[in-house]
């Protein structure tokens, strides 16, 4: 099942001579990233920069990443799981079918070259993007990518790092993680945590309807999510908390407006490789901070009479 | 023959109702199966808050009504019966280790998730990761037979390791994930990435379907196996072609990408 | 306040050995009086005081887990891995006074909190933090319940020091160590395979002492070891340098190992997990124990301590900052890998992993542990631990316990092993059985006095009142080290009959060695080149930190 090999960014700036991002587009969407973490830094073992570093793009269109590579290579939409299971076969020295390999949009040979270039790396990563994780396939398209990453270090030095999105979402899954046991889709009505995507991660609740009130914070569902699911979130009792009034917001009951975190709200920060930071807001809000909010929140609900009912007779593994 | 019948429609938070399990209810008085626990999101509730209960304690167990919410049914049972007359929701014989399941309508994801007996059987159609392991369990169902009338979802027989599994409509994406043994049939063919990392084990496709360039072409023929499979699937209400004169399968090898040893065998008419 | 009366009070640090005893804490959560009697001491302190009859039971210091792994990222880390460990884990349902949370070998927090205590263990060691996280660490401790913590800072591959120690700047290095361990707020120096996590940057290792570390011109890990040893005892650390040695896991690293000890001389200096570290053979065909050679050996060097990582059947999680060992474990057993190497510092691998009794090695390593742990008979210095979760869960002590204290059920379990794992250890032959003083010190008044946390691991007037007492009933199971009868914290009563009662917040101690402070000037400018945040962002702030208590330094 492979797992996640992976590194802080200081490791990609000292090291890294091998840069590939996949499924995204960080010249656009992560502007500091090439800059500050990756191809043109300096880094303690690549004292000439960015001329020692080779940058791959894979992207199914030309994008301002894709202009700064060395090779940018243009696969067709939907292609990714079939090139990075093609890539697990050649870098073992495994036979592909060479006609189902150019449906992805490339050569057997370029593809080949590809594998030679990773394993002549010293230090290689892969950065791969939403264009992998939210496109058919989804966490599979992934899967592909942490598999890769493993199984390349019989070869050489080789890691890979999932582009995050924006906010505090790193900062999100790290604390459910040591709060709860799980990174996301976290349901505790049993009591007890419990996960399992697809039937407790946000959009499938929605679509389903599976739940009967919605508190949003710091993100805007009735801007992103299917009908089915937004439909639900105005029939339903909906709380926003949040800077601004968002589409989300006209849906709701009730929003507050609260103090934006790292402006004039403080608060712990983890950046996409998990680090953490500190926010030192600069700034005073007359809005209270979303942990204000929350706190007034669970007291109201904690003085409420009780409702508890008694522990079940038998705890069912589920 | 205990019947349950569901009062009210479920139709917001889910029910989990693990305790619909034969080796729990046939040991029972009726008092006490009216009182076991069920939950519907965080308020523990009663059976009878939700079912008329009817009959005597049995290991035979005859659902009605849209329980196209109520999930867990039959959680790891290892005798009896339960019959459901409606649709069913996620879970149904989930860590399921003998006995008979059948639904007479749909089911939804994770049917017979982790099994290792038993037989299930849904006459209309199914959802995602069918016989498959839960999310990190190194594999899925270890044995028993999970037999669906209609269509599929996503990652049926996800790491499975033993057992059978047929699909009688097309099947969604990664049909046969990383599996690791047992025998998958898609009687409707599939969409992509079949047999995606699988090691070891059957998958025979009905119609032709697509396929991943790790797997190769291997040869044309009907295989000697297939007969007993034919006649095992006859028993069981439904077939394959097994006669040359039909058609032929086309086999092929993969998935290349973990060296694996498994085999996809789609049949063409003749 | 509390008084325990009539029991039967195990406190060897103070030598109690089995004498019936009344124990009062004061208000401050201390001892005030242990003997006797105390019949004026009761009178002084008036009525509102608890009565714990402890008549027929046994009374013992609260255990002190020398080494573990319970917070920051690597541990959270691993939680992402195995979903499927939680959903089969222990479960804590919320309560108005619990939270709600997963035990198993990567608990949860709030969890691991009321299982160590539900264990009578009171004070735990986070083996293993990377600079560059410690917030992360700081916040996981802020949410563990009831335990005082201490923490390990991560150096033995720390390329800042590294480099200062290549160039001969002695002193430069020491006050680097010096601040990284102010500004991280943590408590001592932890040295993980010293050069290999380094050189695992370039996918090698360091499996020779005395060659130049990958990456390097001239620094060896025997100079690393020295080196970080002779830091650690100028700067007057209350615990030693706590090494996990090079070659861990290695068929034949009894030489290593031996070699180690003794380029230690001179300086003090703790050895973790030694199990992992006593192997003889030279491949897995025909890897042996090693453990009468390593204790006898380890006897003599009166300047270490260890602490024995012993495993246990079963399940385990592989956690270690030891990169190019897990990537081997990965390569050997096809078991799901992660790994992530922190720049400039340490990196960590995580591999889960289960020790079979019916795999030779495996039981060869199952033996190891015990044998140290019996054939090492200054139980002051040599400490029960499995390196949780690396050699099975910590709940699981009280299983090693028993096989201490009974050599019957001991030579059992042998003879249930393959015969040719028999053949490969000495276990079978050894007649030793720990008593109660034995496990006091092994489980805690030997871990207090390594770590330097001298009101810990004992009983004596001023010491905290962090108590465990238990049943006195021999049982055939074992079970009565798993659930004691009541377990207080700093003189609160923490866990009564197997139910948490008071939820407290534990102190993290932590230490502010003397260090040159222009050593910041040179840090700054390296750390602006080879980082990649602002310099200001790297140390952690004390209001992170729940009760944070400075331990002095004797420097």
């Amino acid at each position: 099942m492979g797992g996640k090999v992976t590194c802080t960014l200081g490791e990609v700036k000292n090291r890294a001579d091998f840069i590939i991002y996949w499924g995204g587009n960080p010249a656009e969407c992560h502007p500091r990233h090439f800059t500050k973490y990756t191809i043109t830094q300096k880094g303690k073992f690549i004292p000439q920069g960015r001329k020692g570093r080779t940058m791959i793009t894979i992207d199914i269109r030309e994008t301002p990443s894709a202009r700064a590579a060395d090779i940018a290579l243009i696969i067709k939409p939907g292609k990714d799981f079939e090139l990075g299971t093609t890539l697990r076969a050649l870098m073992k020295g495994q036979p592909v079918d060479e006609a189902r390999v150019e449906e992805i949009g490339l050569s057997l040979d370029t593809i080949k070259d590809l594998v030679d270039r990773m394993k002549r790396a010293k230090f290689g990563v892969i950065f791969f993007g939403m264009g992998l994780s939210m496109t058919r396939g989804k966490h599979m398209n992934s899967a592909g990518i942490l598999n890769i990453a493993a199984e390349m270090n019989a070869f050489t030095k080789f890691v890979c790092m999932p582009m995050r999105g924006h906010g505090n979402v790193t900062g999100a899954d790290v604390v459910l993680r040591w709060t709860t046991g799980f990174p996301f889709g976290v349901n505790l009505s049993r009591g007890y945590p419990r996960f399992n995507p697809g039937e407790f991660s946000t959009v499938d609740m929605l679509v389903r309807g599976d739940n009967d009130a919605t508190l949003v914070l710091g993100a805007d569902p009735g801007a992103t999510m299917p009908q089915p699911a937004i439909d639900h979130l105005t029939k339903t009792p909906t709380i926003v908390l949040d800077p601004r009034v968002t589409h989300t917001s006209h849906l709701a009951r009730v929003h507050f407006t609260t103090a934006v975190t790292g402006v004039s709200a403080p608060g712990t920060v983890y950046r996409m490789d998990e680090i953490p930071f500190t926010l030192r807001p600069g700034l005073k809000s007359p809005y209270p901070t979303d942990e204000e909010i929350v706190n007034l929140l669970i007291a109201a609900v904690a003085s409420k009479p009780g409702w508890r009912p008694a522990p079940p007779a038998q705890l069912a593994g589920i | 023959m205990l019947t349950l019948t569901l009062k009210e429609p479920v139709e917001r938070v889910p029910l989990e109702t693990e305790m619909l399990c034969p080796d729990i209810v046939a040991g029972l008085d009726m008092g006490a199966i009216r009182a076991l626990p069920v939950h519907l999101g965080k308020r523990q509730c009663r059976v009878d808050d939700f079912f008329a209960v009817e009959g005597e304690a049995s290991d035979e167990l005859e659902l009605r009504g849209d329980l196209r919410k109520v999930r867990w049914i039959g959680r790891g049972m290892s005798r009896g019966r339960i019959t459901v007359a409606g649709n069913a929701g996620m879970h149904l014989g989930a860590y399921m280790k003998g006995g008979t399941i059948e639904v007479a309508g749909s089911a939804s994801d994770w049917v017979g998730g982790e099994m290792s007996g038993g037989l299930i059987r849904i006459a209309g159609n199914a959802g995602g990761q069918i016989g498959a392991a839960y999310r990190g369990s190194r594999r899925g169902m270890s044995d028993g037979t999970i037999i669906v009338g209609g269509s599929a979802g996503l990652e049926i027989g996800m790491r499975m390791k033993r057992g059978l599994i047929v699909i009688g409509g097309p099947a969604r994406d990664f049909a046969g994930l990383e599996m690791k043994g047992g025998t998958i049939i898609l009687r409707g063919g599939a969409e992509l990435r079949t047999g995606a990392w699988m090691s070891r084990g059957t998958i025979i496709s009905l119609a032709p379907i697509p396929l991943l360039p790790s797997f190769l072409y291997s040869s044309v023929y009907v295989p000697s196996f297939l007969r007993v499979v034919a006649q095992h699937l006859r028993r069981l209400g439904t077939s394959v072609p097994d006669d040359p004169a039909e058609g032929t399968y086309t086999r092929y090898l993969g998935d290349t990408a973990v060296i694996g040893k498994g085999e996809i065998l789609v049949w063409s008419p003749a | 306040m509390v008084r325990i009366t009539g029991g039967t009070v195990y406190d060897p640090a103070n030598g109690v050995d089995g004498l019936v005893q009344n124990i009062y804490i004061g208000p401050d959560g201390r001892i005030a009086y242990i003997g006797p009697d105390g019949r004026s001491v009761a009178d002084a302190q008036g009525s509102g005081v608890r009565t714990i009859d402890a008549t027929g039971m046994l009374v013992f210091p609260g255990g002190v887990d020398v080494h573990t792994h319970v917070a920051g990222g690597a541990l959270n880390f691993a939680r992402g891995l195995v979903p499927e460990n939680q959903r089969i884990a222990r479960k804590f349902l919320h309560s108005p006074e619990l939270r709600a949370g997963i035990g198993g070998l990567t608990p949860t927090t709030f969890a691991t909190g009321y299982l160590y205590a539900g264990m009578g263990w009171t004070t735990v060691n986070e083996a293993a933090v990377p600079i560059l996280s410690a917030k992360h660490t700081h916040e996981e401790l802020h949410d563990i319940p009831i335990v005082d913590k201490s923490t390990l800072l991560l150096m033995a591959n720390n390329e800042l020091m590294l480099d200062l120690l290549e160039a001969g700047e002695f002193e430069q290095a020491k006050s680097l160590v010096g601040w990284l361990l102010w500004s991280s707020k943590t408590f001592g120096i932890k040295a993980v395979n010293p050069g290999g996590v380094a050189a695992w940057k370039w996918g090698k290792n360091a499996n020779q002492l005395h060659q130049p570390i990958e990456g390097y011109t001239s620094i060896t890990a025997a100079q690393i070891i020295t080196g970080l040893a002779r830091i650690v005892d100028e700067l007057g650390l209350p615990h030693p340098m706590h090494l996990h040695q090079n070659n861990l896991g290695v068929p034949g690293n009894v030489a290593s190992t031996i070699e180690t000890m003794n380029m230690l001389q001179g300086h003090r200096a703790h050895l973790a997990h030694l199990q992992f570290h006593a192997y003889g053979g030279h491949d897995w065909g025909t890897m042996k124990s090693e453990a009468p050679a390593v204790a006898a050996e380890f006897l003599t060097h009166k300047n270490l301590t260890c602490d024995v990582g012993a495993v246990l059947f079963g399940d385990a999680v592989t956690i270690t900052a030891d990169g190019p060992w897990q990537h081997l474990l990965y390569e050997l057993t096809g078991r799901k890998w992660g790994n992530l190497d922190v720049e400039n510092e340490t990196g960590c691998g995580i591999v889960p992993y289960v020790y079979s009794d019916h795999k030779i090695v495996n039981a060869v390593q199952w033996a190891v542990g015990l044998e140290l742990l019996l054939l090492i008979d200054d139980p002051w210095r040599v400490y029960l631990t499995t390196d949780h979760p690396n050699g099975g869960g910590f709940w699981r002590y009280p299983e090693i316990i028993r096989l201490l204290m009974d050599v019957e059920f001991r030579k059992g379990e042998v003879r249930k092993l393959p015969p040719e794992a028999q053949n490969r250890i000495t276990l079978g032959e050894i007649d030793r059985q720990y008593t109660y003083a034995d496990v006091a010190i092994v489980t805690s008044a030997g871990p207090a006095r390594a770590l330097g946390l001298t009101q810990k691991g004992h009983l004596g007037v001023g010491a905290d009142g962090d108590i465990t007492i238990y049943s006195a009933t021999p049982d055939a199971e074992g079970v009565m080290f798993s659930y004691p009868r009541y377990v207080l914290k700093g003189g609160q009563v923490v866990v009564e009959e197997g139910q948490v009662r008071a939820i407290s917040e534990g102190r993290e101690f932590i230490v502010h060695p003397a260090f040159d402070p222009g050593i910041e000037e040179f840090i700054r400018p390296s750390f602006q080149k080879v980082y990649t945040m602002s310099f200001e962002n790297y140390p952690t702030e004390m209001t992170r930190l729940r009760h944070p208590h400075v331990v002095p330094c004797s420097r």
